[in-house]
């Protein structure tokens, strides 16, 4: 369970990105974090991933709070979750096989547990005829799918997506939510921000809006309008 | 960590240090030249420190007499220096017998000294002295000193002294040049581990989001910096003793060796070259360590 109380938090510059935030996501959930750029959505996922500090509030990851978690033990945390970019980041000069085992090895996987856990994830995304192919061979949803395999590969019981589908047409993006949706029925909790309406309507998932910081809205089967 | 991370971060290390040939090579060469110089000064030491204990160990005075001492003043210094604390032995060397040791010394180029005899012998009568322990000496030249018939007393701690503070002044400049040289090699390998960590941004970028540990992200880097001060040992150690057996043929087939030098031997290769690769392995890796260290805090934050 995923619990944000009263989380403020102000930049160096001034700027107040999210402004007194409650929000509780259970486990297996689905969420959309929607709103306009420079609403709070990314910022929503930075504090997430323990990448910069509330300036007011809590934030509590399966009864951790995560401003009491010493620094090496953030590695640790984020292994649970796995996180997917709008530019993708693969490695350009690694293999779709080669980005994935990476995952695998940096939490020190046994190569027996790699030869085994990557083809299996890269076939659940419907990549196993590229293993070999390097990122500049692959259409952008191919290149969205090999990082949804890497973030998989391990397991992880929280899949963050900022922007997935921003880089992708429609009809590819509707793939990589297919394989996201499989993800999350597979008992995988997912947030995913976005300002992709069709996709969020589409979905019937449970809808966070931000505006300038604040939340405006927490819908179950929600909906999204673009900036209001 | 498991074995198979270490082989892999050994790999990573040494493929960086490939990747980017040119720094990689630029920093071998500054280290190498910090440390080259650092062994030719620990030579000179070494050997200036040898000679300082041998002449310590055979601490001796020599008093030189004046042209026309007297042979029954000579009896009087003998009955007088017998009477002296600390000696071990001494002895009176007439200047013929002086004359003949130095023809013996120059060897085959003794014809040079064909010219004096005992009417034109350029050398003076002296008492040569070994004394048991150099705290004697200083009293026991004093004495000599007193003798009106001495025209002048050597002793070897002048020698010592003279070559002490040679080695002192040796130390200290060559310390300066090296700490210099270590600084610039700092700088330089700091330079190309930060651009190895700049060329893997994302990777590191992405190891962080995964979850990788801060050290899983490090070794790679200091491995590659540790290779470099390594390498840079190595080639250092192998130009100094190449530099130092070079100069010990010179030296062995001159004339300076022959005589003047005779008691100075330098010493072999192998009594200071472990010595010397030992250090240069040590401040190799430390410096290589370090200034990966350095680069990794300041352009990593992990």
């Amino acid at each position: 369970m995923i619990q944000f109380i009263n989380v403020t938090k102000e930049y160096g510059n001034g700027i107040r990105a999210l402004q007194d935030v409650n929000l509780t996501v259970e486990n297996g959930e689905f969420l959309f974090v929607v709103g306009v750029s420079g609403a709070g959505k990314s910022t929503l996922i930075k504090l997430l991933l323990k990448e910069i500090e509330p300036t007011e509030g809590a934030i509590i990851v399966d009864d951790v709070n995560l401003s009491q978690m010493k620094r090496r033990e953030i590695p640790y945390y984020r292994r649970n979750m796995g996180v997917v970019f709008q530019d993708f980041r693969l490695l350009p000069d690694k293999t779709v096989y080669e980005n994935v085992a990476f995952a695998m090895e940096i939490v020190e996987a046994s190569r027996k547990e790699i030869r085994r856990q990557v083809p299996a994830v890269l076939s659940m995304v419907g990549l196993a005829s590229k293993a070999n192919d390097y990122p500049n061979q692959l259409s952008g949803g191919e290149q969205q799918r090999t990082v949804l395999a890497r973030a998989l590969v391990n397991n992880p019981s929280l899949l963050i997506a900022d922007e997935p589908t921003g880089n992708l047409d429609p009809t590819t993006a509707g793939e990589i939510m297919k394989i996201v949706n499989m993800i999350n029925h597979r008992g995988t909790t997912v947030i995913m921000a976005t300002h992709a309406k069709d996709i969020v309507n589409s979905m019937k998932k449970r809808v966070i809006t931000f505006q300038k910081g604040v939340v405006v809205s927490d819908k179950m089967k929600g909906e999204y309008f673009g900036e209001v | 960590m498991k074995f198979r991370t270490w082989d892999d971060m050994l790999k990573q290390g040494f493929r960086n240090v490939f990747r980017n040939r040119v720094m990689s090579l630029a920093s071998i060469s500054a280290i190498t030249a910090a440390l080259f110089v650092l062994g030719l000064i620990l030579a000179v030491i070494m050997n200036l420190s040898n000679i300082v204990s041998g002449l310590e160990s055979k601490v001796e005075v020599t008093i030189f007499l004046k042209k026309d001492t007297q042979t029954s003043d000579i009896q009087a210094m003998e009955q007088q220096i017998k009477g002296w604390d600390g000696i071990k032995e001494w002895d009176f060397i007439s200047k013929a017998e002086a004359l003949e040791t130095w023809r013996e010394e120059w060897g085959d180029k003794r014809y040079l000294l064909d010219g004096y005899n005992s009417e034109n012998n350029p050398l003076p009568d002296s008492f040569l002295i070994r004394v048991e322990k150099p705290d004697y000496v200083d009293g026991i030249v004093a004495q000599a000193r007193n003798f009106k018939a001495a025209e002048k007393v050597q002793y070897s701690k002048d020698v010592v002294d003279s070559i002490s503070n040679i080695a002192a002044t040796t130390r200290l400049i060559g310390m300066i040049i090296v700490i210099l040289l270590i600084v610039m090699a700092m700088i330089i390998i700091h330079n190309t581990i930060r651009i190895s960590v700049y060329s893997r941004r994302r990777e590191v970028n992405i190891m962080k989001y995964i979850g990788a540990t801060d050290w899983y992200i490090r070794w790679p880097f200091l491995i590659e910096g540790l290779v470099l001060g390594l390498l840079g040992a190595l080639v250092s150690g192998g130009l100094t003793a190449g530099v130092y057996s070079l100069l010990m043929n010179r030296l062995s087939g001159s004339r300076i060796q022959n005589n003047f030098l005779s008691m100075f031997q330098m010493l072999p290769l192998d009594r200071i070259i472990f010595q010397i690769v030992g250090l240069f392995l040590l401040v190799g890796s430390v410096v290589g360590i370090a200034a990966s260290m350095l680069s990794i805090r300041k352009h990593l934050r992990v």
